[in-house]
């Protein structure tokens, strides 16, 4: 008995597996995309030196990072129909809620690395003349990249296991197809663990990747 | 322009509250197995069988590297197949419970390393056997030491129950979901419910900062 009507699976199975993982990995880049930029944005925002300007971007961050992502989908795709009369296909609203909710951490991840930085590194720019923007350009960035990189993979490979959600509002990826193919063949074993091996496969190195980083770029003063 | 409309919440406010309940009831079941689960495998992981180590790394590897739903929908639909009749709170806690407890293991273990040497020596010294060491003086300080980022990845698991009402619990997201079902008004009771786990996680964070003060130290 071969391994095909074993499981009840055919070839065109294995293929809607590829297409699923492609829906997960596009769905994640383009919202870990999104929100990188967005997250930044709001990350230096919140690193200025006005009171009042550092603490706007709270404002969106803060209900984000403390609220479930499925309520933050939902809210998206079920809720904006009904309150602007925007109608969102899945797709767009998973990208989206998702992005929203990276760019949230990020920011907080932007500005912790930022002032990390000590500030006579601040003053040491300043005294030999540079201006604030360029000290931040010049000497601070680079050492707060430092910092971030790391933790910023994390983040993107917690993500990418968020990105699963989106198969609660009906989008094919492999979560959703893993559901349905165990429906149809009776074997959830079989089917979550190869669901189990891919989401492993693409995240696991992204963490070894992170663990030896952190090693690498680790400094002290 | 539309508007917000919050009549609902006379109907069906005890529905939500009972939600809420469930929401707690899960989320404190899970934290007891998360932190038990989690020390007992951070212990494991330093412990000198070779097998052990290796079988708490693994665990923690794979329940780290896939998402939670799966690991849901795994064992709520994996389990029968065994033939293991569950219910779905049953399963929705022991999932949970093992997650979390794979996050707390790395946590609890960074804590264990950074207890020096010096404490091991001195119970010894004292006459302390391995266990009573353990007990008495490594796991206190290494809790302590670890503390905020069990709260974080506590408030982590608070948010990440939520996602428990896809294999019908009715959690507090569940319920919101069924309301949503009668009364078509997604937007004004997904935002409330935001709002709601907004607040919870703010109490949470706002206890934790008190009890930090009391048991933080420095080594």
């Amino acid at each position: 008995m071969s391994f095909y009507d074993y499981a009840n699976l055919t070839g065109n199975d294995a293929m809607q597996y590829l297409r699923a993982a492609g829906v997960t990995l596009y769905i994640t880049l383009m919202s870990l995309l999104i929100g990188t930029i967005l997250g930044v944005v709001l990350g230096l925002i919140r690193c200025s030196k006005n009171k009042v300007i550092s603490i706007l971007p709270l404002i969106l961050i803060e209900p984000l990072r403390n609220s479930p992502l499925v309520t933050q989908l939902f809210l998206i795709f079920y809720g904006l129909p009904i309150i602007g009369g925007i109608m969102l296909d899945p797709f767009p609203a998973a990208i989206l809620a998702l992005s929203l909710n990276t760019a949230a951490f990020m920011a907080v991840l932007v500005h912790n690395s930022v002032s990390a930085i000590p500030q006579g590194q601040w003053e040491a720019g300043l005294a030999l003349g540079h201006s604030r923007g360029s000290t931040f350009i010049h000497v601070i960035s680079r050492q707060a990249l430092r910092l971030l990189v790391p933790q910023a993979i994390t983040l993107y490979i917690s993500q990418l296991q968020c990105s699963s959600l989106v198969a609660l509002i009906g989008i094919m990826d492999l979560t959703k197809l893993g559901q349905n193919l165990a429906l149809r063949t009776l074997k959830p074993f079989l089917i979550y663990g190869i669901v189990f091996l891919i989401y492993y496969v693409i995240s696991s190195p992204l963490s070894r990747l992170a663990k030896s980083l952190e090693k690498k770029l680790s400094f002290h003063y | 322009m539309y508007k917000l409309n919050f009549n609902f919440l006379e109907r069906y406010g005890d529905m939500l509250l009972d939600g809420m309940k469930m929401t707690v009831i899960i989320v404190a079941w899970c934290l007891v197995i998360g932190l038990v689960l989690g020390t007992v495998m951070a212990l494991l992981k330093q412990s000198k069988v070779r097998i052990l180590r290796i079988f708490a790394t693994v665990y923690v590897d794979i329940l780290r590297n896939t998402p939670f739903l799966v690991q849901l929908f795994f064992f709520f639909y994996g389990l029968p197949a065994l033939g293991i009749q569950t219910d779905a709170m049953a399963t929705a806690v022991i999932a949970l419970g093992i997650n979390t407890s794979a996050q707390n293991c790395e946590i609890i273990r960074s804590g264990l390393l950074a207890v020096k040497k010096d404490y091991y020596e001195c119970s010894g010294a004292l006459g302390y056997t391995k266990m009573q060491t353990l007990w008495y003086f490594v796991l206190p300080i290494s809790f302590r030491l670890a503390f905020k980022s069990l709260v974080n990845n506590f408030i982590n698991l608070v948010l990440t129950s939520s996602v428990c009402f896809s294999i019908t619990v009715v959690e507090t997201m569940g319920a919101a979901k069924i309301i949503v079902g009668r009364t078509s008004r997604p937007f004004e009771i997904y935002l409330m419910i935001l709002l709601c786990y907004c607040v919870f996680t703010y109490i949470i964070s706002f206890i934790a900062k008190l009890v930090d003060r009391k048991i933080h130290i420095v080594l």
